[in-house]
């Protein structure tokens, strides 16, 4: 069942602020996001070579859980949301998903219960489909496999589930690296939408049923990849205009969890999430530079940290810095930006905060300029205008990115290369040229992008092509 | 107005009247940070791309029209020109002559700081269609600079930059044997056995599916099979890949045909590993 937005939550733009959010989540192990302070996320990937069986990878995950909750006794956290993306291995065996999965939850319980710590371990499964397997991506052993990792997961007793599902990157993968703007379009905002509406309803089912939150999704695999792509200010793979405008058909695409039944904290990777919690009011995780250089370095620096309301490392490897192993250094340095937003919330100072957050990133780039708070919000409006539609919707909030972009470039805040301002001006044309209505442009789409390879329009339910 | 244009009206009253509890108006963005790519770019204002690689582009017809089409992405000008040439010239010829100019210059363009992604993949997928035809009008293979595998992990699904990579790859002339993604560790070793190439690549994202490499690397080696294994991805990096014989760390596709130019030289893998910030710059 999807329950589209069709009005903004947030009324007023300058009510969204780090730490708050409209519709605050409650787990176990007193665990509250979003009800007035920040709380910060470690996940780190295990060490190459404890996959290889059960036993030692289970006992990694030990050890790092530990090594987090003793960190935070050590530094006086009082809250902390521990997320263990899986592994591939671990989605795909059962055992190794519910397993990992007790281990961390029975030592989050006692630290809980002889310290009063808040702890929230998350399981984020892995999208783990594949296309060309025979029953595609809605019906193949691996889509089972993937599902049955939810249940497992939670029914070992994590306080949340996500995922970063991968409908249409199949399409997106191919048009990012050649700038087609429509492209990206339909792989994101109608492939990708229609996947999320697919699979979400089925997570929040088992997740429900097991009393586990359903936490979110991103566009990772998508928007993220343009991000990746656009890199730093000198590299030349994929325009930073673009990237920007990308991330706001993410939006439109990565709110279809919420409108499922997700209901917070918002997974990390998804950058767009400000815009999310603008429309909805459900609490986000974010993730920036300054939280999360060991996994990304972007150009958003500072700004996500103004919004959101648990504060990602986004991934690390495990292994030893002079500081100790990454689990603590990465907590301690999330931890520690949690706790300045934490202490400008107690000072009644948040908002000084907030825009300070805001401004140290805002002109630096388009790419953090569009999720800067006003801008979120006024994406969030346009995605709602045009709610019941996962395809206008997109196209329209792709439109007001590069308004926004061009206003601020107009007004000389924002410096764009003449490259950034072509390929803005190339895109806004073919977005403005795009018809209106959905059925078209999907079946003109699955005739011009009908030789990408994997692309089958029956993944999407759409038999009839 | 209609509804919507006074919803805006209210909206965009509401923007406007919104102050942050920091003011803008007092604040020097330039004092905080500098892009640095418009300055780059102001640098190279006056560069016409065109000309720069003028002396490399051939001045006759059909290969002028041809290589200019490869250059700019134009693959219908591009058939319709090779067509015509595949009359009177043979198949190699058009490549060596027609096609590959153009690719090279914009390959050029590229390692000079002056083109983009997008202008590379679209000159390579022109030359990739227009060397697909031919193979398929002549029935046969167009001779190549030498055979490389491609892979992604076991366990791995996420192929971007492979398919980055491979584009770099062909269109660059090498021939290129796709394994796919998720792609067992036994079935990469084969597929070297039986094909022989001149190089390997694989590329992963996780840290628990990169470990797939070094046990391709140790099959390949307790076969005698001694060549440069080029990893990559997400979380690949040279602590790891240098742990282990054969493996080279690649950051960026474009370094692909770089590596694969200095195993054709005749280097070894140990030669490739240790000068490959020279070979192959990101």
């Amino acid at each position: 069942m999807i329950k589209r937005y069709t009005s903004m939550e947030y009324k007023n733009p300058d009510d969204l602020v780090f730490g708050k959010a409209l519709y605050p989540v409650s787990g176990r192990f007193g665990i509250n996001i979003g009800a007035g302070f920040v709380v910060p996320e470690i996940k780190v990937a295990p060490k190459p070579g404890t996959e290889k069986d059960l036993e030692t990878f289970v006992e990694h995950h030990k050890e790092i859980t530990t090594e987090v909750l003793d960190i935070c006794l050590q530094l006086g956290y009082k809250n902390i949301m521990i997320e263990q993306e899986h592994v591939f291995q671990q989605t795909l065996n059962p055992d190794y998903a519910y397993e990992t999965a007790l281990a961390q939850v029975e030592i989050a319980e006692k630290y809980h219960d002889e310290y009063g710590i808040g702890v929230l371990i998350e399981h984020t499964i892995a999208d783990i489909r594949k296309e060309e397997e025979e029953g595609g991506i809605r019906g193949s052993d691996r889509t089972h496999r993937m599902f049955d990792a939810f249940e497992q997961s939670s029914s070992a007793g994590v306080g949340s589930v996500a995922i970063e599902t991968i409908g249409g990157k199949e399409i997106s993968d191919y048009t990012i690296g050649r700038g087609d703007i429509k492209g990206t379009l339909f792989g994101i905002g109608v492939c990708g939408s229609e996947d999320m509406a697919w699979v979400w309803p089925q997570i929040v089912k088992i997740a429900t049923k097991h009393g586990t939150i359903p936490a979110g999704d991103t566009d990772c695999s998508q928007a993220n990849t343009a991000m990746f792509l656009a890199g730093g200010l000198m590299d030349r793979e994929v325009s930073h205009t673009v990237a920007a405008v990308i991330r706001a058909i993410a939006a439109a695409k990565s709110l279809v969890a919420v409108e499922a039944g997700a209901i917070g904290p918002l997974k990390d990777c998804g950058y767009e999430n400000p815009i999310v919690k603008a429309i909805t009011g459900v609490p986000i995780c974010i993730e920036c530079t300054s939280i999360c250089a060991c996994a990304h370095i972007e150009v958003m620096g500072n700004l996500n940290r103004a919004t959101g309301d648990v504060y990602s490392n986004e991934a690390v490897e495990y292994h030893q810095e002079f500081g100790g192993s990454t689990a603590e250094v990465w907590t301690a340095v999330t931890g520690n930006a949690a706790d300045l937003s934490n202490t400008a919330l107690q000072a009644r100072q948040e908002k000084i905060l907030r825009d300070l957050l805001t401004y140290s990133d805002m002109y630096r780039d388009p790419q953090g300029l569009v999720l800067a708070w006003p801008n979120a919000w006024r994406i969030g409006k346009v995605i709602t205008e045009y709610g019941n539609d996962p395809y206008l919707r997109s196209k329209y909030a792709a439109i007001e990115a590069g308004n926004i972009i061009m206003e601020a470039y107009e007004n000389k805040k924002l410096k764009l290369s003449r490259w950034e301002l072509d390929t803005l001006n190339k895109a806004m044309e073919i977005l403005n040229s795009l018809t209106d209505d959905a059925d078209k442009f999907i079946e003109d789409c699955i005739k011009e992008y009908k030789n990408i390879p994997l692309f089958d329009p029956k993944n999407y339910g759409w038999t009839g092509a | 107005m209609n509804g919507r244009e006074i919803g805006w009206a209210i909206i965009e009253g509401m923007i406007a009247g919104m102050r942050p509890s920091v003011k803008e108006e007092v604040m020097d963005f330039e004092k905080i940070y500098t892009r640095y790519n418009v300055l780059e770019e102001e640098k190279k204002a006056g560069l016409k791309p065109e000309a720069l690689i003028k002396d490399m582009m051939p001045s006759e017809d059909p290969w002028k029209t041809m290589a200019y089409a490869v250059f700019r992405g134009d693959t219908d000008t591009a058939l319709n020109e090779l067509k015509i040439a595949l009359e009177k010239y043979k198949p190699q010829e058009v490549v060596d002559k027609g096609l590959a100019p153009g690719m090279n210059a914009v390959t050029k363009l590229y390692d000079d700081g002056v083109y983009y992604l997008p202008q590379v993949m679209l000159s390579a997928d022109t030359m990739n269609t227009a060397i697909q035809y031919m193979e398929q009008t002549i029935g046969g293979k167009i001779e190549k600079k030498g055979k490389i595998v491609m892979h992604t992990a076991e366990g791995d699904i996420h192929d971007l930059g492979k398919n980055l990579a491979k584009v770099f790859l062909v269109s660059s002339g090498w021939d290129v044997i796709d394994l796919g993604r998720d792609v067992p560790v036994d079935d990469v070793v084969k597929a070297v056995e039986e094909i022989k190439p001149l190089m390997v690549t694989g590329t992963a994202l996780m840290t628990t599916t990169m470990t797939a490499f070094p046990k391709i690397a140790k099959k390949l080696k307790e076969k005698g099979i001694e060549i440069p294994f080029i990893c990559g991805g997400g979380a690949v990096n040279e602590d790891f890949i240098d742990t282990f014989d054969l493996g080279i760390i690649a950051k960026k596709a474009h370094q692909g045909p770089k590596y694969a130019e200095a195993a054709l030289k005749g280097m070894s893998w140990e030669e490739i590993r240790k000068k490959r910030h020279e070979i192959a710059p990101i």
